[in-house]
């Protein structure tokens, strides 16, 4: 049944993503009327089949690569929804729709096998930790994506191309909004998970889970996470220069991400 | 039921379609057909729409009544007794001699505006029927308007539809019709980008305004030179939620003069003497300039502009020739610069948008129109069938307890009296069958031949 849901939710993503085409390039509000539903059905059917698998593993958050690709598609698809609700605009889901569907795909027709081995795996702890981890690197992907769609819009202005029937982009300040925002949600998010990451390492691997490089590039993204808001918030920083520094951000959060293969410490399953 | 009183049922039903198809009739002037020297003679004010209504609807003929009256145009609908359909019911009887219909709307003209026929007669059109309804919903959707899909048109006809409701003047006709209407009209506005976008320089620019900064709430305006363009364009940033307005001119006490003209309670507004401009410039996030002066703004002080407000974007809406905003400025990340000839560009796409949207939102009225000729047609019809099946149905079961009290003494079993009631139910249903057809081909006829 787990499966079955989670492949429900993957068609209704898929539908959504397809719907919210002329629904934001168009302009076309009935289409948003069938993506908004589908995405939030699916978004609901995503939920029941990951709390049916936790459940069933006596556990309650991902921890196995396919089941935290599919939480973090679930993350994204809630970020699009709350954004949608906020501030009228579904133009996000043009990037954020297929990239859900991409990663709930995997898990739903080819399940991962891989057996968690580590402790602390069914503590209240650790489950914070990834999770608040997982919020945290949503946030950035979105605040990434409101960069992009900012650098769109801006440069149709400059070029004065006006076309309404192309007019899907939010205002300008919107995107800015958007983006900061979703930095902004994301810093307290990825401080906490990392604080409750090096104490549970602390307690049970020891100092010498500080020298692996997933945990050094965990925190070198930290920085540089810090270091952009502060820039942002600063100068005013926007446009170009704001993608660029979101990209690099977001370059060192896929790194820490893929990192996991490098690490002889953050590996907990087995093959 | 006799044969007889089911063929007089279907006499009269067919009588009723005749009369009930043919009773709307659409009498009125625009901007098109009529210059404003005389729609100015035919336009009735709001104060006095109720009284003008309720005046029209007490016209012998004439059971329900509307009237819409806006600066382009004055047009009275009507519904009115004993209107005769036939070939000649679409023709033009205003200007081939007004006859008994359009003599109730022309009595209704002379005694309430004091003005002739013959001194509007070139001027007026003339609808009726399907023709009325399909000009009514183009009215409501804004494709009959001056500028296509313009939004003020909905809200007028709904407010004259308030006031004909409100004395008494639309009933049972045309409350659907104007309910059906503005349906009509949402259809298309949703269904089509009509709506969406804008057609004048000033509102082009609001529009901008509003992709950049997405609220005005909070947002400043700078005024820069004094110009009927600048201050329309200005009142038009003011109406989108603009709180502040600056401004600063060669003459300060002109400067002066157009702040107290535009502050409003909800509007704070203040002068700028023009050698403080550049200092005093980051308080603004749209400047309108038209001085004519000649670069009044450089790349060198939108950036020391820029850097006063952490980056955050601002407009310039240059309407001067020649131009006061160094193009250059428009490269500068931040700056976003818009002189006469882009804004004119942009309303000029839009129209043409607007144009495209039209086709497709005449289809839909099309559509509507068919669509409720259909429903009204039928309308009479239903009810006279309605009203055989009841008859037949009355003298059915008349029939039946006869019977049973014929058979007192040797009462029917249950079985008997169920296989009675089929029977007696084929029946009326199979001789009524062809009258019923009868009805719906007449109505379809009566429709063919409006």
């Amino acid at each position: 049944m787990t499966l079955l849901w989670l492949r429900l939710a993957v068609i209704l993503y898929g539908i959504a993503a397809l719907a919210v085409l002329p629904a934001a390039l168009y302009n076309r509000p009935r289409w948003r009327h069938i993506a908004l539903p589908a995405a939030f059905t699916g978004a609901f059917f995503h939920f029941v089949s990951i709390a049916e698998t936790l459940y069933a593993a006596h556990r309650a958050l991902p921890v196995d690569t396919h089941e935290t690709l599919s939480m973090l598609g679930l993350l994204l698809i809630v970020g699009f929804l709350i954004l949608a609700a906020r501030y009228r605009t579904v133009s996000f889901g043009i990037f954020l729709l297929p990239i859900a569907v991409l990663l709930a795909i995997v898990p739903a027709f080819d399940p991962g096998h891989e057996k968690i081995v580590y402790p602390l795996v069914r503590t209240g702890w650790i489950m914070l930790h990834i999770a608040l981890l997982l919020a945290a690197y949503a946030a950035m992907f979105l605040s990434l994506i409101a960069s992009l769609l900012y650098l769109i819009q801006e440069r149709r202005l400059k070029q004065k191309r006006m076309e309404s029937k192309r007019g899907w982009l939010p205002p300008l300040e919107t995107l800015d909004q958007i983006g900061l925002n979703a930095l902004r949600f994301g810093l307290p998010c990825m401080t906490a998970g990392l604080l409750i990451g090096s104490v549970l390492a602390l307690q049970t691997i020891g100092l010498s889970f500080f020298a692996d490089p997933k945990v050094l590039l965990s925190f070198a993204m930290w920085i540089a996470y810090i270091l952009m808001i502060f820039i942002r918030s600063r100068s005013g920083l926007r446009g170009r220069r704001a993608v660029y520094l979101s990209s690099f951000v977001f370059l060192v959060m896929i790194a820490v991400w893929a990192a996991n293969s490098l690490s002889a410490v953050h590996r907990f399953k087995t093959p | 039921m006799s044969d007889r009183s089911s063929i007089r049922i279907v006499r009269s039903s067919a009588k009723t379609v005749a009369a009930q198809t043919s009773r709307l009739l659409l009498l009125g002037v625009n901007h098109t057909t009529a210059p404003i020297s005389v729609r100015e003679r035919l336009a009735i004010p709001t104060h006095r729409l109720a009284d003008a209504t309720r005046t029209l609807a007490d016209q012998p003929g004439i059971r329900e009544a509307l009237i819409l009256s806006t600066c382009n145009r004055v047009e009275i609908l009507t519904v009115q007794d004993g209107l005769d359909g036939g070939p000649e019911a679409d023709r033009d009887t205003f200007h081939s001699g007004p006859q008994a219909p359009a003599l109730s709307v022309i009595r209704f003209l002379n005694e309430y505006l004091q003005i002739r026929a013959t001194d509007i007669e070139p001027h007026v059109y003339e609808f009726r029927e399907r023709e009325a309804i399909r000009h009514l919903f183009r009215v409501a959707s804004s494709l009959d308007s001056m500028v296509v899909g313009e939004p003020q048109i909905l809200g007028q006809v709904k407010q004259s539809w308030t006031v004909g409701r409100e004395v008494g003047a639309v009933k049972s006709t045309l409350d659907p019709l104007l309910q059906r209407a503005f349906s009509v009209a949402k259809k298309v506005r949703t269904e089509t980008q009509i709506g969406n976008t804008t057609v004048s320089v000033a509102s082009v620019a609001a529009e901008l305004a509003r992709k950049i900064f997405g609220s005005l709430e909070g947002k400043t305006v700078l005024l820069v030179g004094a110009g009927k363009m600048s201050d329309l364009t200005a009142r038009h940033l003011i109406q989108q939620g603009a709180t502040m307005l600056l401004v600063s001119n060669r003459t300060e006490s002109r400067a002066q003069a157009i702040a107290d003209a535009l502050r409003t309670p909800s509007i704070t507004t203040g002068v700028i003497p023009l050698d403080q401009l550049h200092q005093q410039t980051h308080r603004a996030d749209i400047i309108i300039t038209s001085t004519g002066a000649g670069q009044v703004f450089t790349p060198e002080n939108a950036r020391a502009l820029l850097q006063r407000r952490k980056n955050r974007p601002v407009f310039f809406i240059d309407i001067a020739v020649p131009r006061d905003v160094a193009p250059a400025v428009n490269k500068l990340e931040g700056c976003f610069v818009y002189d006469i000839d882009d804004l004119q560009q942009v309303a000029i796409q839009n129209k043409a948008v607007r144009n495209r949207e039209a086709e497709a939102a005449e289809s839909i009225v099309t559509r509507e129109v068919a669509r409720y000729s259909d429903r009204i047609s039928q309308a009479p019809v239903t009810e006279s069938i309605k009203e055989l099946l009841l008859g037949a149905e009355a003298l059915r079961q008349q029939e039946i307890a006869r019977i049973n009290q014929q058979l007192s003494r040797q009462p029917l079993t249950p079985e008997q009296l169920a296989a009675v009631e089929r029977l007696t139910k084929s029946l009326t249903g199979k001789l009524l069958h062809p009258q019923i057809a009868a009805l719906r081909e007449m109505a379809a006829d009566s429709e063919s031949d409006d």
